[in-house]
């Protein structure tokens, strides 16, 4: 099929990012917006937006009838989910083919497949790609103890249904283990209506890292080289970057082809990444998750490649393939990419919405910016607080720090607090020019420190 | 389709703004013609029935020569929020989201109000569907109906204003 109207179905920078790949390629655009979106860049961009409903994203960005309806009748032939909101819902993808609609994104029993946890990891373990050490579901504490002792402490227990740090606790001791397990089951079932948990062994010194695929739903898999995204707070991440340089060469590979035969394996539609925990100790690697999406990070890998991975999902989603073998991408350079977040960090990371008086995002060689602000724009309370990233490219690792550096130093923001100057700080420091640290270093060294300078 | 005069306002404003000297519009069996020439005297030919197509292109965007929206499909496509024409104290009633609008409870019955019709606060006034799912309007305010802004079958947004009530 060809694709000429795009609905995009989401809000913010990755909406502009969208569209102005969608524009690039000749496509007409619908943008649904909410109220409070609706004097935004995003509604300005798209050849026509319609208001869906209030701000309140249940009213607006997350009703699946609201949206197909929007998308039908305004004669889109596709839509874009984006990240968030229902880009991971297999109802929306499902109702998309039963309205004739393209959906830039897996089929809806592949989302499914994928999104349940248990269901991933068995799907892996098929494809011969290694899990870190765990259980199936748990459903009392006795069992929770006895299966913690066969994996060795500590371990980490998780929703089935979870994801972003919910219902998920660390255990060291069996105690630990007992004084916390019911009230991860309950945060479970209120956050996903699932209580389900299931135990893994904890990695001690771990990195967080991933590998960009594109599936063309036939069972054709290409990777898009892998990044690091172990500087996180909370499970958020807030720097990533293209490609992996904490690994020996042969482990990476082996990610590589991991990644690629797991997807290969569920006939993958879609740009998706393969989710690993690597052991910094034991220099081996596991599956943690597929997310069935396009990512926030995406950038860095379209950096380093010079690809744009939003054309490739519209290609795949108009039947027409990949179109790119393997051998053809290439590798050139390092990239980081700083998600700026309207948040105190002295302030426990509180949201601050509100206007941004002062804008000018820094220009140069190298220096890329995906944001949906403008000088004057007000950012909205409902959403979440992320105003833009900011995307460096250097010839390796230690030119993109610098250039990183300068253009976080360039670049003039008023009005709202961010995550900037932190990121500016994390990226300055020591411990991550050489590489040396871990998933957990930024809340247990790098923050306070931060916090204890001024 | 037909034209509202908020539509025609907008037109109005749009040459106003324009070098143009003239204008000559057609949708369906409507025409408007414009002229900045106190002599003219109304459009030099007589327009022949407009094709099907050109009926079901969207009115004042197109004619406005914004950034072109892509032809709004089936329901035609009023720009959002058309202003409509209100009159000091008025009440407008709004979409509570977007869907199509149906201005009676089933095709062919009776509308639910009309221009001149009376209405109580709960007096339903309309329909707006999505997906099959039909939620009902209610006037909201005593008073009497002024204007329904939008036709019947037509997507209306968010916010937008569908008809205009004068309170007592």
């Amino acid at each position: 099929m060809t694709i000429d109207r795009l609905f995009v179905a989401n809000r913010g920078e990755i909406a502009v990012r969208i569209l102005r790949t969608a524009k690039a390629l000749g496509l007409e655009t619908v943008l649904g917006v909410s109220e409070a979106d609706k004097g935004g860049l995003g509604a300005e961009l798209a050849d026509r937006a319609v208001v869906l409903g209030p701000a309140q994203a249940a009213r607006s960005y997350l009703n699946v009838d609201l949206i197909l309806h929007a998308a039908k009748a305004t004669g889109c032939d596709a839509l874009h989910p984006g990240y968030g909101f229902l880009s991971e819902k297999p109802e929306l993808a499902r109702r998309c083919a039963e309205e004739g609609i393209a959906f830039v994104g897996p089929r809806p029993e592949t989302i499914e497949a994928l999104g349940d946890k248990l269901s991933a990891r068995r799907l892996a373990e098929a494809a011969e790609v290694p899990t870190v050490p765990g259980t199936d579901h748990i459903g009392e504490v006795a069992r929770a103890r006895e299966a913690a002792e066969e994996i060795g402490y500590p371990v980490v227990m998780k929703a089935s249904a979870g994801g972003g740090g919910k219902g998920m606790f660390l255990a060291r001791t069996p105690e630990e283990l007992t004084a916390s397990f019911t009230r991860a089951s309950r945060e479970a079932e209120a956050a996903f209506g699932d209580g389900r948990l299931y135990m893994e062994r904890f990695v001690e010194r771990a990195r967080h890292v991933e590998v960009q695929v594109v599936g063309d739903g036939e069972g054709k898999v290409v990777h898009f080289g892998d990044r690091d995204c172990s500087v996180q707070r909370r499970y958020q991440k807030l720097i990533e970057e293209a490609q992996v340089t904490a690994m020996p060469a042969p482990v990476q590979q082996r990610m590589r082809e991991a990644a690629v035969r797991l997807c290969a394996h569920a006939h993958y539609r879609n740009a998706g990444t393969v989710e690993f925990l690597y052991d910094m100790d034991r220099e081996d690697f596991y599956f943690i998750e597929v997310n069935s999406r396009i990512q926030v990070e995406h950038p860095v890998s379209e950096e380093i490649t010079g690809q744009d991975l939003i054309a490739r999902q519209l290609s795949v989603a108009a039947g027409k393939g990949i179109g790119i073998a393997q051998d053809e991408v290439a590798f050139d350079g390092h990239a980081l990419e700083v998600r700026i977040n309207a948040e105190d960090p002295r302030n426990d990371f509180l949201p601050a919405p509100g206007r941004v008086t002062d804008w000018h995002p820094p220009e140069g060689e190298g220096i890329r910016l995906d944001s949906h602000m403008r000088a004057g724009d007000m950012i909205p309370p409902f959403y979440d607080s992320m105003v833009g990233k900011l995307i460096v490219r250097g010839r390796d690792r230690e030119a993109a720090i610098e250039g990183m550096l300068g253009a976080i130093r360039d670049f003039r923001l008023e009005g709202v607090a961010t995550t900037l100057r932190l990121a500016a700080y994390i990226i300055g420091h020591p411990d991550f020019r050489s590489g040396a640290f871990s998933t957990r270093w930024l809340e247990d060294r790098a923050l306070p420190a931060f916090l204890n300078e001024e | 389709m037909g034209l509202k005069t908020s539509d025609i306002e907008a037109l109005i404003r749009i040459f106003d703004e324009s070098d143009w000297e003239e204008m000559h519009l057609e949708i369906g069996g409507e025409e408007v013609f414009l002229s900045k020439d106190p002599a003219a005297r109304g459009p030099a030919a007589v327009a022949t029935a407009a094709s099907p197509q050109a009926a079901a292109m969207p009115a004042a965007p197109a004619a406005a020569g914004h950034a072109p929206a892509p032809p709004a499909h089936e329901e035609g496509g009023a720009p959002a929020h058309a202003g409509a024409s209100a009159h000091e104290g008025w009440v407008a009633v709004t979409a509570t989201n977007l869907g199509t609008f149906y201005k009676a409870p089933e095709p062919g019955a009776p509308p639910y109000v009309s221009v001149g019709d009376r209405v109580a606060p709960e007096t339903e006034v309309c329909l707006i569907e999505v997906m099959k799912l039909f939620t009902t309007i209610r006037a909201g305010v005593a008073g009497t109906v002024r204007e329904v802004c939008v036709e019947d079958a037509q997507m209306v947004e968010y916010g937008q204003t569908l008809m205009w009530i004068e309170p007592d």
